[in-house]
């Protein structure tokens, strides 16, 4: 557990719609968090290679690199941020979408549309700190 | 100094020489990746070479090759390459769909004659990349056809793909439809507030 | 938010709604980002690209820009960028390269190869000599190795100004009047003209990056400067390039790209390297190749 003036927990959203990425940002915000944004697993591997996060929050289907790479990518490398709590969020509900999702490096899966109370719910115990 | 220069364009070292003359096809079959990623890369604009690439393209297990064969189409971006990317947006493989809709998104104006089609196909995961090729179409259409599909759709992520793509293209007249659709998605929060943010956005507008 | 003063007065306004539209496009796009405080910088360059353009509103400013009308996503993204050549542009980069990517690729390299860098496009030369004056001036190694630097354009009046090296002051404004007395002469009209040594040992070559048959006579390098240019071209152009620029990299090679610039808007073929400087991206290494 952190310290009362610790600071926020950074959170990275990972999702090419920008509505989502929008509303994940209000939501996380307004609980306290701070939030960086990022549009596809090329982009997340540029955020994650320069700042530290204690939450990964990813979406699956991305331009350029999907979500399940960048995951893979990203477990595989020897950067410290290799093991951080990565949550995916997705359209995909199925069985073998969530072993996909845990094969590739996930912690933990949600499926969209995801409502702020389960997404706070999840952020909290994944951060270890409650919002 | 300790600059040094060739005379003469430094030729290849590497132990393959491809050589890349005149666009042809053959390549393409080559049990060799490297061949088959020089030859798809001198196919772009090649209407003649579709059929060829369409053949490597099914075939294609090396990601990199495969990328290379999409920008071939989507650089020759006719009908027939249309035809031969359309069917990889059912694919299983997550990275195949999403080339494909990159490759797709390139060329509004030759997927427009499908559009209808694939924002009524069956999948809902199809209709969901369906809305995202309305982006590059001209406003008037973009809105016509995401509000068509709104009116219909109840599948709440499908309809979420087409107020993302509203929110940047949407036009006036998606009002309407939109208002609607706030009602409908009362009980979906990120719904409600897609909608909200989308309708603030068009009506935001002065001009 | 007023619409500006002047003869153009009754200009069009463009609301808060209509800039985050515009931003959320342009970041999508480009990955260029703008936080609260460079909005109003934002608010003015667009009601002059309204201006400019003959837009009757911001909508049909904002197609234009969608479509990519006469490239108004180039000029657009001008407004907002230094887009003047000069020596020592984006130095972060140069720095980069003598305090960690030659020191991280010589491993790999045999003994008596040289290395191989390339500065496309090279524009009117700024910056392959830029590359050719930093790795003389901070690279205690430099002496040790042969080096080629290879220079290119689309543009053969651009190669033939740079093959003449021929500057004014503007684009010496980061360079020290000790780098400028060892490397410049002094000409007529106030201008500097650069070492003939120098010249000489750079080969400037025309070279299309679309065009993979082009590309093909370039190969094994160590280091690709291909800063601010992949950011103008529609998504087929660039993804065109980028696998040509691959095939030109070594394994394991890099690609440096203009400071407003990411791979992430372009290709998955590189593998993302983030030094203390700069990022950097790299060709995968051999093996690491094929997935």
């Amino acid at each position: 557990m952190k310290a009362e003036n610790a600071a926020p927990p950074r959170i990275l959203i990972v999702d090419d719609s920008s509505l989502i990425r929008l509303y994940c940002r209000e939501v996380l915000e307004r609980a306290g968090y701070e939030v960086e944004q990022a549009i596809n697993g090329i982009e997340a591997m540029e955020k994650v290679l320069g700042q530290e996060f204690n939450l990964l929050i990813v979406d699956v289907n991305m331009p350029r690199m999907d979500g399940f790479s960048f995951l893979r990518a990203l477990r595989e490398s020897a950067h410290q941020a290799a093991s951080v709590p990565a949550l995916v969020m997705t359209t995909e509900a199925g069985q073998q979408d969530r072993e996909d999702a845990r094969a590739a490096g996930a912690n933990f899966y949600l499926v969209k549309p995801v409502a702020e109370f389960e997404l706070l719910r999840h952020v909290a115990i994944l951060t270890g700190v409650p919002a | 100094m300790p600059f040094i220069k060739r005379t003469a364009t430094t030729p290849p070292k590497s132990k393959e020489d491809h050589g890349i003359s005149a666009p042809e096809t053959s390549g393409l079959q080559n049990p060799d990746p490297e061949v088959r990623w020089s030859t798809a890369r001198t196919l772009g604009g090649v209407a003649s070479a579709v059929p060829a690439l369409a053949a490597a393209l099914e075939k294609e297990r090396t990601p990199r090759v495969r990328e290379a064969l999409m920008t071939a189409l989507m650089r020759t971006g006719n009908n027939d390459s249309v035809l031969v990317l359309i069917p990889y947006l059912r694919s299983q493989d997550a990275g195949l769909r999403v080339a494909a809709i990159e490759a797709l998104q390139a060329l509004p104006e030759a997927i427009m004659p499908f559009m209808t089609q694939l924002l009524s196909d069956n999948d809902s995961d199809v209709r969901i990349l369906a809305t995202e090729l309305a982006r590059n179409m001209p406003a008037k259409e973009a809105t016509r056809v995401l509000c068509n599909l709104l009116e219909t759709e109840s599948h709440s992520n499908v309809c979420g793909a087409a107020i993302e793509v509203l929110a940047e293209v949407g036009t006036r007249d998606a009002l309407p439809t939109l208002k609607t659709c706030a009602e409908r998605f009362s009980n979906i929060p990120f719904l409600s507030f897609a909608v909200a943010t989308t309708i603030a956005r068009i009506a935001g507008t002065e001009s | 938010m007023a619409p500006p003063d002047g003869p153009e007065s009754g200009a069009i306004h463009i609301t808060q709604e209509d800039v985050r539209r515009l931003c959320e496009f342009l970041y999508r796009r480009t990955g260029m980002s703008f936080d609260d405080n460079k909005r109003y910088y934002i608010d003015r360059r667009v009601v002059e690209r309204i201006a400019v353009t003959g837009s009757l509103s911001f909508q049909s400013y904002f197609a234009l820009l969608r479509s990519d009308t006469e490239h108004e996503i180039e000029q657009l993204v001008n407004a907002f960028t230094v887009n003047e050549t000069y020596f020592y542009r984006e130095d972060h980069q140069l720095r980069c390269m003598t305090s960690h990517l030659l020191s991280d690729l010589l491993p790999r390299k045999q003994r008596g190869d040289s290395i191989r860098i390339w500065s496309i496009p090279c524009s009117t030369g700024e910056e392959p000599y830029s590359i050719a004056l930093w790795l003389m001036e901070n690279w205690r190694e430099v002496d040790n190795h042969n080096i080629e630097i290879v220079a290119s354009d689309i543009d053969t009046r651009a190669l033939k100004a740079a093959a003449e090296g021929i500057y004014g002051a503007r684009a010496l404004m980061r360079l020290s009047s000790d780098v400028i007395d060892r490397y410049f002469a002094r000409i007529e009209g106030g201008q500097v003209q650069i070492d003939p040594g120098l010249r000489e040992s750079i080969q400037f070559t025309r070279a299309n990056l679309i065009d993979a048959q082009d590309m093909a006579r370039y190969r094994d390098f160590d280091i690709v400067f291909c800063r601010n240019v992949l950011i103008y071209f529609d998504d087929a152009s660039r993804r065109a390039a980028a696998e040509n620029l691959y095939d030109c990299l070594r394994p394991g090679g890099y690609i440096c790209l203009g400071h407003s610039e990411t791979m992430s808007r372009i290709s998955p073929l590189f593998s993302v390297r983030r030094f203390p400087e700069a990022i950097v991206y790299q060709r995968p290494e051999a093996k690491h190749d094929e997935s």
